[in-house]
């Protein structure tokens, strides 16, 4: 059993760590489906992108956070793709603010997303996976889910359900030969946080990350990859974080 | 395919979806009492049987097939008691029931706990019926698509 061959649906995937996993993917025998929200440039660059290196993928458009249109997508990936083996979770958004500024729909707006497009995505996916009894999807979160952060109340909170739902997803499809896993980024210079690291280039952040520098999308990609992929079978439940020792800070202390 | 074959199909599906031994799967064990079945484990049997026999049986559909179609209200009395019409159902889908010892005292939830490996038998060999009418004849349904 090797990846290669497979079928895989990757939300969010036309940019940051989403596009970055797609190309990851692909380059393993992976066929790809790049699923965007807005930008289709970008997920059309993807797709060319893994064309140009040989390998096998399509655009399929919709918003995660609509339940309707991830059962219509999930539909198109089998129908073109003439199956579905592997669902990468990754469509994400941020909203930061203080919560004493925070607007009143602020939560939902991101817990529709990061959570919402989750949780469609799962269960549009499952029953097919099931059937076949074998699979594997893997959620791209955030060790913001396990830690706190000032401003980011709400995408920690969404990220805090998206790991506690790939543990619970995990339990119910195991014996179905379905594996459920997450990868806890830390810090990777993408759009999503780009608000984070901009102004001093992200220099105060490096300095509280034991690693002392910010991840790679393309590292983040190869944990998504080996969750995905039969070197980890006998891995189900797990939160895999990616993060140059950021979560393991209890304080910057000197001996 | 005939009824012998399909009940050991269904008994391994009931035996590895449950992890139970094989001795304990006999034709009268009740899925839910005797076997100690859950509703995963429920999916997981049903699912085991998609994939053997190309049978889709949705967890869903066991209820329906039990009741038969008989409008919620009129399978049971106001205090969710089986009716004269739900107990004649039960009797067609679940013959080894005695209808007197549990007139009066059925309830609907109680229904399914008296479901069969059997009983299961039946149901898969209707559904394999149905699903061969949908697709036209009998010898046509064995044709692969």
């Amino acid at each position: 059993m090797t990846i290669s061959g497979q079928v895989a649906l990757v939300t969010g995937g036309s940019r940051g760590i989403g596009a970055a996993v797609c190309r990851r993917l692909a380059r393993d025998g992976v066929a790809v489906a790049v699923n965007y929200r807005s930008s289709e440039g970008a997920a059309k660059s993807v797709v060319r992108d893994i064309e140009e290196h040989g390998g096998r993928a399509i655009t399929v458009a919709g918003d995660v956070a609509d339940a309707g249109e991830v059962g219509a997508m999930t539909e198109q990936v089998i129908r073109e793709l003439g199956g579905l083996d592997i669902l990468v979770n990754n469509a994400g958004v941020s909203q930061d603010a203080l919560l004493y500024d925070m607007a009143m729909d602020a939560w939902l707006d991101v817990m529709r997303v990061n959570f919402g497009g989750v949780f469609h995505c799962t269960r549009a996916v499952l029953p097919h996976l099931m059937a076949k009894g074998a699979g594997a999807i893997v959620n791209v979160s955030s060790v913001m889910g396990e830690r706190g952060w000032i401003g980011e109340s709400n995408y920690a909170a969404s990220k805090g359900a998206v790991n506690a739902f790939t543990r619970c997803a995990a339990l119910e499809a195991a014996r179905f030969g379905v594996r459920v896993n997450a990868v806890l980024p830390g810090f990777v210079p993408t759009d999503l946080v780009s608000a984070l690291v901009e102004g001093d280039g992200g220099k105060s952040i490096r300095k509280q990350i034991p690693a002392r520098r910010l991840g790679t999308t393309e590292e983040i990609a190869d944990a998504v990859r080996f969750l995905a992929g039969p070197e980890s079978s006998y891995m189900t439940g797990s939160l895999l974080t990616v993060d140059g020792g950021a979560a393991a800070v209890l304080g910057a202390g000197r001996p | 395919m005939d009824r012998h074959e399909i009940t050991e199909i269904v008994t391994t599906a009931v035996v590895d979806g449950l992890g139970a031994e094989p001795d304990e799967v006999t034709p009268d064990a009740t899925l839910l009492d005797d076997l100690s079945a859950e509703s995963i484990d429920l999916l997981d049997i049903l699912f085991r049987l998609e994939r053997a026999l190309k049978v889709k049986i949705q967890a869903a559909q066991l209820a329906e097939y039990v009741q038969g179609g008989i409008p919620d209200e009129e399978f049971g009395d106001a205090d969710e008691i089986i009716t004269e019409k739900g107990l004649a159902q039960l009797l067609r889908v679940m013959p080894q029931i005695d209808p007197d010892e549990l007139r009066g005292t059925l309830k609907a939830r109680r229904v399914m706990s008296l479901f069969t490996v059997d009983n299961l038998v039946d149901l898969v060999i209707h559904r394999m019926a149905v699903d061969a009418m949908e697709a036209g004849t009998p010898e046509r349904a064995e044709v692969p698509a």
